[in-house]
């Protein structure tokens, strides 16, 4: 018998994904980790332990700037991408019948390439864009208006429209679980409608927001595509200077350096904003 | 009890498209009175609840609370309090915020504080403030979803089948302490049921509902011993129901000639519409007698066989087959010394007395 007992079955199921997730994730880490350990000397590996790929990323003032300018970014995303979905998964939750289209609907952006996307974007937004072109064409403007690409502005819009269905569905799941009785009660006790959905289907839903949030921020910290084609050079991002260190100036591992440090500012981040958000929750009443 | 009308129901209706959820309903309620609407499922019970509690708009017709017309007035805005169902109590918020809920921004801190306090020593869970909404168990999430009403100090306090969550036992004991808690409180309680014990042994009136219409409302010992029709008879408690004909009536007393049990005088039922010939008598299974001899000073007896027994503990149910009924007849005996005993099989005599014979009138369907 394969199957002897209830957790070599459940050992034997997950082995695949054990296999997959130790190549493919553990070991590039621990790989990363090495690198940022090591010296490139112009084509070859000096492996011999050391600091100084930290000392040098703490020290270079462009660093700092585009770790700070990542979670400013990616933040901003997240909070105008949250602050966008969570009325559009009201409505879905509470509002429609046909709940099936209107998840269908919300996938509709995914039917096509995150690249063309962005492409689209900057079609959208150009010198001689869709945006500009219109605006010029209504008379509302003499002149194209040149701040609508390459800038901060410009990747904080793609990026939110690209993540929208991610903070749509879990704010939806977290309002579909709330039992329309409590909604009830609270009016029956005295609650406006804005004082309900204040005192209770806000601190109700605080988990899918925490979802979203995370789902958001994390990977747009470290998204290099949107800056690199939008962001011109306000834009940048560290995923780009990373991605230089392991094309153009082939020092890999400072760019394992950059790397790590990038994945720890997530990691702190995120944790503060967790327990900040749990806590606050916890003192509506 | 005041002889003052606390809430007013007149010519209340819901429909919905076409379905009509509630018709016709004329209701008056008596402040600090225990009052259950009682009906099977989907007879529109707890739409009348929710057009009182202002969940719900009535298609036509109006509600008075407190002398006042109720139309566009919200459910925040109503002097009335719901102990759901389900309870409804806050996930995210222990037992003392979920109490005092509704008093937030509304009174001084100290003095939510202490009305909290106040609320769940009433409902004897004093002290249990910091307890989080998903430590407790069925029985204290309904107490704490009564206190949470009750603090409000309501008009009208809703009970929307509030102990069908309950196991037997706790649903028992949890009768009688809201029946002493209303009591000594005071406030009005509709309360919202399927279950004609529960409505008996806590209401001081039960209005019994059947597809949108209120058939009757009456004490329970009225509703039990005068029930309007077939349908209320057999809803409240159980009951023989045999076919009759009409012999001859005086101001009180009607002369019939009963199925099986031949010709018998019984009382007029004042709140049965019409008697004429063809009717219908209803019989409750412990008001007839049994035995083994034929019993002596009953007007009429009839033997039968016994065709099954069930023993409740308290009582023995007995079904006796007899020459001229359709149905086995139901009787019930205490069990009494055990001094009766009868098998399956068994030949008896049933006695019955013309008081015991409710007059179920002519159905007009």
């Amino acid at each position: 018998m394969i199957f002897r007992s209830e957790a070599s079955r459940g050992y034997t199921l997950s082995a695949p994904a054990t296999a997959y997730v130790g190549f493919l994730v553990a070991a590039p880490l621990v790989i990363l980790i090495a690198y940022s350990f090591w010296t490139q000397t112009y084509v070859t590996l000096d492996k011999t332990p050391t600091l100084k790929n930290y000392s040098e990323a703490f020290a270079d003032p462009l660093v700092r700037h585009l770790m700070l300018r990542s979670i400013w970014i990616a933040g901003a995303v997240t909070v105008v991408t949250v602050a966008l979905a969570y009325p559009i998964a009201y409505f879905i939750a509470m509002k429609v019948r046909k709940k099936t289209i209107w998840l269908l609907l919300i996938t509709i952006p995914f039917w096509s390439s995150y690249l063309l996307r962005v492409f689209a974007w900057k079609l959208i937004l150009g010198f001689n864009g869709v945006m500009n072109s219109a605006l010029l064409m209504l008379g509302l403007i003499d002149e194209p208006l040149d701040f609508l690409l390459y800038n901060e502005f410009a990747v904080v819009l793609t990026l939110a429209h690209a993540w929208a269905p991610f903070a749509i569905l879990p704010i939806y799941v977290s309002l579909q679980k709330i039992d329309p009785s409590l909604l009830e009660a609270a009016t029956d006790l005295g609650n406006s409608p804005l004082q309900r959905f204040m005192r209770v289907t806000l601190p109700l839903t605080i988990p899918g927001i925490i979802a979203a949030c995370l789902i958001i921020f994390i990977p747009t910290v470290g998204d290099y595509v949107t800056p690199a084609l939008v962001g011109g050079s306000d834009g940048k991002m560290i995923a780009n200077l990373i991605q230089v260190q392991f094309g153009a100036a082939n020092n890999w591992p400072l760019g394992a350096t950059l790397s790590l440090i990038a994945m720890l500012s997530v990691g702190f981040v995120a944790i503060v904003f967790v327990i900040t958000a749990t806590r606050l929750g916890r003192r509506i009443r | 009890m005041t002889d003052r009308n606390i809430i007013e129901l007149r010519g209340v209706e819901k429909r919905y498209g076409t379905f009509l959820a509630a018709s016709g309903i004329n209701l008056d309620l008596k402040e600090g009175e225990f009052f259950s609407l009682l009906g099977p499922s989907g007879c529109g019970k707890t739409t009348v609840l929710r057009m009182i509690a202002g969940f719900q708009e009535p298609t036509e017709g109006t509600v008075l609370i407190d002398g006042q017309d109720m139309e566009g007035v919200p459910a925040n805005n109503r002097p009335t309090n719901m102990v759901f169902q389900s309870y409804a109590i806050f996930p995210h918020l222990n037992v003392g915020n979920n109490v005092a809920y509704g008093l937030r921004g509304k009174a001084p801190k100290a003095e939510i504080e202490q009305r909290v306090a106040e609320a769940l020593e009433m409902v004897e869970l004093g002290g249990l403030q910091d307890r989080g909404a998903s430590e407790l168990s069925g029985g204290q999430r309904q107490r704490v979803a009564l206190a949470r009403a009750l603090i409000m100090r309501p008009k009208v306090l809703l009970l929307d089948e509030p102990l069908s969550a309950l196991d037997k036992k706790l649903r028992e004991q949890m009768q009688f302490e809201m029946r002493n808690l209303q009591q000594s409180l005071g406030i009005t309680f509709v309360m919202v049921t399927h279950d004609q014990y529960e409505a008996m042994t806590m209401s001081d009136r039960i209005g019994v509902m059947f597809n949108g219409r209120l058939k009757q409302v009456d004490t329970p010992t009225t509703l039990y011993a005068r029930p309007c029709d077939q349908q209320v008879a057999s809803f409240i408690g159980e009951m023989n129901i045999l076919p009759a004909q009409l012999l001859g009536e005086t101001d009180n007393m009607l002369s019939i000639d009963a199925a099986a049990f031949g010709r018998i005088e019984i009382e007029r039922n004042p709140n049965v519409a019409t008697s004429s010939k063809d009717m219908n008598i209803g019989i409750r299974p412990e008001q007839l007698e049994i035995a083994a001899e034929k019993p002596e000073d009953y007007p009429s007896t009839v033997q039968g066989t016994v065709s099954n027994v069930a023993f409740y503990g308290e009582n023995i149910h007995y079904h006796i087959q007899v020459e001229g009924a359709e149905k086995p007849i139901s009787v019930s005996v205490p069990n009494y010394f055990h001094t009766v005993d009868f098998k399956r099989g068994d030949a008896v005599w049933l006695g019955l007395q013309g008081a015991s014979v409710i007059d179920l009138g002519t159905d007009t369907k």
